[in-house]
């Protein structure tokens, strides 16, 4: 009996170690996972908690502050609504060359493929241009149907062209906005293409490019004053 | 004997350890810290000013949900707390829709995340998964409403993938050179993400894609996973050195398609606000 007492010492000796090792690594633990420990500490604190927020509060206070509370989520309600547009308009996704057109209760009436800004800063000498679409939201200023484009320097400088006088005839170009076209503001503006496989694509220089058919149905839907909203 | 003593000392000394630890890391900011820190609301009849003119609220102009009679206390109490994240939410609405920039909305209760630019809905996606804190869920309800009751505004922000990249290109000389320089556009690939965003008052938002990432994405997400761990570590350190450790930062982790993922982020401004619904 006693030999086999003598035997199991060592093996519970060794065993008996485990607690310090366990409890050097479960410090360890603590500062490597210090977040999951918190966070799981959080469910313990909820078990002592059940601190009601309207603690003390009188039924009647309750009943009052539920009707002050009613009366500013209508008033603010108002307020949203009248910041709605109150024609129907366009949202365009650059990340994704996509648009829909929306009617003023915000239901998408028709969605397509489109072509925003490239994305692409143009160095020449000292100038720096970019071309992108910009992001925000934008109101349809004027529309034109078979509108000429007047080509700005960066079109003759992107074909490594002399730049023409300002009045040039040369700048003009009566293709390249397709039929119809709508300008947003800072020379950007909504308007046709001639490269109609690149729909999808960024390839512009900032303007939005749209399929003919679905160039038509916004024109016609849009009108002065609508809203675009690029993202 | 020796082994004994020698035992009992180093068992005490790691137990004195980690209780210092469990109390510093732990308990203490847990148990003694509010990791919710209450947001400043901004006046309301200000936010009025800007938005429209007519803007007495009518005293008798109740609305439907709140002349309905009230049983019992505690379904007052409850009514109460949902019409004040209603009009906490209405409130942030109207705060950032009086803004031109877009700002994210995240539903938790839908399950959406929303992109918004005056109050319009530009892009909406599923959430295919949301991990919420404890210290979000488990809080009490005043601090979160007071934690939610504004807009949250970016501090910082971490990415695989960039905000706006731009192809640089020099302008040719001729036409030759110009023709030559004529490539047939492709579809960009879009690259893996992992957004994480540190918000004001403490919240940590991040945006991860649904998608299995390839070897490059996964090395850039857990490089930013890394980092994050690190600064936790040396957080806790500092702790044990200071005996003081900051509030716990809350965390919601979101996991939405790729694409989704891309958009929301390359779509927000530099420093968006955010909006939780929950």
């Amino acid at each position: 009996m006693e030999i086999e007492e003598k035997k199991s010492r060592p093996f519970l000796s060794i065993l008996i170690w485990i607690i310090p090792v366990f409890l050097f690594c479960l410090s360890v633990m603590m500062i490597l996972y210090t977040p999951v420990f918190q966070d799981s500490a959080f469910k313990v604190k909820f078990l002592f908690a059940g601190k009601s927020l309207f603690e003390g509060k009188s039924p009647e206070a309750i009943e009052n502050m539920v009707l002050r509370s009613g009366r500013t989520i209508s008033s603010i309600e108002t307020k949203l609504e009248k910041l709605k547009p109150v024609k129907p308009y366009i949202v365009v996704n650059t990340t994704e060359n996509r648009f829909s057109l929306r009617n003023v209760d915000g239901d998408t009436v028709r969605t397509g493929v489109c072509s925003t800004g490239k994305n692409e800063l143009l160095i020449a000498g000292n100038k720096r241009i970019i071309f992108k679409t910009p992001k925000g939201i934008f109101t349809v200023r004027n529309k034109q149907q078979n509108r000429p484009w007047v080509k700005p320097d960066w079109a003759f400088i992107e074909d490594g062209l002399p730049i023409p006088s300002a009045r040039s005839a040369e700048r003009i170009d009566y293709s390249t906005l397709g039929d119809y076209a709508m300008e947003i503001g800072n020379g950007y503006m909504i308007h046709g293409t001639l490269y109609q496989r690149f729909l999808g694509l960024p390839v512009t220089h900032g303007c939005v490019r749209l399929g003919d058919k679905d160039l038509e149905v916004v024109y016609n839907t849009l009108s002065k004053g609508s809203k675009v909203y690029i993202y | 004997m020796k082994n004994k003593i020698a035992f009992w000392i180093i068992t005490l000394l790691l137990t004195a350890c980690l209780i210092f630890v469990a109390i510093t890391t732990i308990i203490r900011p847990v148990f003694t810290k509010n990791p919710l820190p209450k947001a400043t609301v901004r006046n309301y009849s200000e936010e009025k000013k800007k938005v429209g003119k007519d803007e007495i609220i009518n005293p008798g102009e109740d609305t439907a949900t709140a002349t309905e009679t009230i049983s019992n206390s505690k379904d007052s109490q409850n009514k109460l707390l949902e019409l004040k994240r209603k009009e906490n939410l209405l409130r942030s609405r109207l705060i950032l829709a009086t803004e031109d920039s877009t700002y994210l909305v995240l539903d938790l209760i839908n399950n959406l995340a929303i992109l918004e630019l005056k109050g319009i809905p530009l892009h909406e996606c599923h959430i295919i998964h949301a991990t919420i804190s404890n210290s979000i869920k488990l809080y009490n309800k005043d601090a979160l409403l007071g934690w939610m009751a504004e807009p949250f505004v970016l501090r910082n922000v971490e990415a695989t993938i960039p905000k706006i990249s731009y192809v640089e290109k020099i302008a040719p000389k001729d036409t030759l050179e110009a023709n030559k320089m004529v490539t047939e556009p492709k579809e960009a690939k879009l690259g893996d993400v992992l957004v994480v965003m540190e918000f004001e008052r403490n919240l940590r938002l991040i945006i991860s894609q649904n998608e299995q990432p390839d070897a490059d994405g996964l090395k850039l997400i857990s490089d930013i996973r890394r980092k994050y761990n690190k600064n936790e570590i040396s957080r806790s350190i500092q702790a044990l050195t200071k005996f003081n450790r900051e509030p716990v930062k809350p965390h919601i982790e979101i996991v939405i398609p790729k694409s989704d993922a891309t958009i929301l982020y390359k779509s927000l401004p530099l420093s968006p606000r955010l909006i939780l619904k929950m």
